[in-house]
């Protein structure tokens, strides 16, 4: 679904030039999860983002259901649908309804009819647990709710990888559960997934393979099992003995 | 500027709350102070106020009079309610009916006539130069913030755009208008441009007043734009929507709520600055007011009435502009 061939994403600014993502190569197959964990500033986020062209690649290839992101002829825009993104700080548009965020994107970009985006959109709502606070602006309900409209949001969409960028770190710790319980659903109903995320009971639990990243680089990877208890790698070693 | 100082009065006194109601009695004290200090000035001064003589340079009557066009005799005079309808036999035997207001007849049945007497007169009401001179300055900085709106958002838009020609011609025409004084705009617009591209004085001065406020709305706009979280585009991006579409959908409407107070500051500014019109002979209410100047010599009640009609176009906006406001803040 997903191949990534010797990434590369530099920074150039205030005289300095930060290899945020250097040399990945990486596949992530049809509906498997796959976790990336790593230490701060180990350029997990630029890597999510280059996934779906909201960075521009420096070299390297990336490959989003066949089609090329660094081939210039790309439209970016009809790659971006097929593949949703969650935030850390979820993004929800604070000038629209719940039910309107999720209903915009579909009539804009999917050109569906009102009722039909609507129809949808109650539906994911549903799913997420929150369909009695469709009328609701965003800033009047919890993190926690925020975040699984933005999961609403993004599945809307109908993507065929949804990528998650540390969706529950702006949680308040009670809050993390009903998050990561809609991603669990979201997993073992078949999603493609790529997570960034520092909640290693979820990697465990649900993931198929663990990618650990450090200074840009793809440092090892291998199925949970295998990393949580036997990881090769000596800075993987040092990062699992912080974080467990 | 005076009702919220009225409100809180009044708040003071139902509220009963002592400590501000004085401090509000002590402001109108010193406003009231000052008032009668520039009544005793002017006393010393021995100007004589007319203030009668304003009103009719907001709406008179107008009498028309009604005069024979040929020599001839009355033969009868109509009289029903307050209008007369007067029949005149002119020296061709040809009947010609004339009808006037009952109370200015002037002739009486069999009287002859000679061709340009008068016969009587009607009114009407007829809207005076300050009122017209208001309407002008009103529509005249109407069509100007509306065209200063279109300019400064393209500029805006510009200004931020990752075109560095669009970026650099923006910043250019930003800072050219922002460095010179708005007087002289006007005057090159009106001098050079008018005779170069041949156009009315009106379009000149509105164009100028257009151009001025554009500079202002696309800072106004740049910031605005640039305050909205870059989340809040990434969002739309990752949504699949293109650059236009997250704009239109996703940022200005942000953005507009919140450049809505500085965009009506910009606004209330270009009513005031369209007094500089004048100077190129548009009758907007500050050549109005010059003008009645010079026929009644009332300088003092005229400029003060100038004052207070800017006055009421400049609340009347910012009571709109704050109701606009208070409608937006639901989603808050
Ligand atoms: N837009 C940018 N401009 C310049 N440098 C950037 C930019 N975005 C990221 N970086 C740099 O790239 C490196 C990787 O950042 P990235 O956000 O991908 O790390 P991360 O692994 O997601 O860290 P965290 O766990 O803190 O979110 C960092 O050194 C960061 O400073
Ligand atoms: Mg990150």
């Amino acid at each position: 679904m997903i191949k990534t061939v010797d990434l590369k994403k530099t920074f150039v600014g205030r005289g300095q030039t930060v290899h945020a993502v250097d040399g990945v190569t990486a596949h992530v197959k049809k509906g498997e999860v796959v976790v990336i964990i790593g230490p701060s500033g180990s350029g997990k986020s630029t890597y999510l983002r280059c996934l779906n062209g909201l960075e521009t690649l420096s070299s390297g290839h990336i490959h989003v259901d066949g089609v090329d992101l660094a081939d210039r002829k790309t439209d970016l825009n009809k790659v971006r649908r097929e593949v949703g993104m969650v935030f850390q700080q979820f993004n929800l548009f604070p000038h629209k309804t719940v039910l309107e965020n999720l209903v915009l994107a579909q009539m804009v970009v999917r050109k569906r009819s009102r009722n039909e985006a609507e129809r949808k959109g109650r539906e994911l709502l549903k799913k997420v647990g929150i369909a009695e606070k469709e009328k609701e602006y965003p800033i009047r309900l919890s993190g926690g709710q925020q975040q699984r409209v933005a999961i609403a949001r993004a599945l809307a969409m109908e993507p065929k990888v949804m990528l998650f960028d540390e969706p529950t770190s702006a949680l308040d710790p009670e809050m993390v559960g009903e998050v990561l319980e809609v991603m669990k659903q979201l997993a073992r109903e078949g999603m493609t997934m790529v997570v960034v995320t520092h909640e290693m009971g979820f990697a465990r639990e649900v993931a198929d393979r663990v990618l650990f990243m450090d200074h840009g680089k793809l440092v090892e990877e291998g199925t949970p099992e295998h990393f949580f208890t036997n990881p090769q790698e000596e800075r993987a070693q040092l990062f699992l003995k912080q974080v467990l | 500027m005076l009702s919220p100082l009225f409100f809180d009065v009044w708040n003071g006194i139902v509220n009963k709350d002592l400590k501000n109601w004085s401090w509000t009695l002590l402001t109108l004290l010193i406003l009231f102070a000052m008032g009668a200090g520039l009544w005793v000035a002017t006393k010393k001064i021995d100007y004589n106020w007319r203030w009668n003589r304003v009103p009719q340079y907001f709406l008179y009557h107008n009498e028309n009079v009604k005069t024979v066009p040929f020599d001839g005799r009355v033969t009868k005079i109509d009289q029903a309610g307050d209008t007369a309808t007067i029949s005149v036999l002119s020296e061709d035997d040809d009947v010609q009916t004339f009808v006037v207001d009952a109370e200015t007849v002037r002739v009486e049945v069999n009287e002859d006539l000679f061709e340009g007497d008068s016969l009587g007169s009607t009114f009407t009401w007829r809207i005076g130069p300050l009122l017209h001179g208001l309407w002008v300055t009103l529509w005249l900085s109407a069509a100007a913030s509306l065209f200063g709106l279109i300019i400064g958002l393209i500029t805006g838009l510009c200004r931020i755009s990752s075109n560095i020609t669009l970026r650099q011609l923006s910043i250019f025409y930003i800072e050219i208008i922002r460095g010179t004084p708005l007087l002289v705009q006007i005057f090159i617009f009106y001098f050079f441009l008018g005779t170069v591209l041949d156009i009315s004085r009106i379009v000149a001065g509105i164009s100028a007043l257009a151009i001025f406020a554009g500079a202002y709305v696309a800072e106004i706009i740049r910031a605005g734009i640039q305050s909205i979280p870059k989340g809040q585009m990434e969002a739309a991006r990752s949504l699949g929507m293109n650059v236009p579409q997250a704009m239109i959908y996703i940022i200005l409407p942000q953005a507009f709520k919140r450049i809505l107070p500085p965009l009506a500051g910009q606004f209330i500014s270009l009513i005031k600055d369209s007094s500089l019109v004048s100077v190129i002979a548009i009758t907007d209410l500050t050549k109005s007011g010059r003008e009645v100047i010079t026929s009644t010599f009332a300088t003092f009640e005229i400029w003060f009435i100038v004052a207070l009609l800017y006055l009421l176009l400049t609340s009347v906006l910012s009571q709109v502009i704050a109701w606009v406001e208070r409608r937006l803040a639901v989603s808050d």
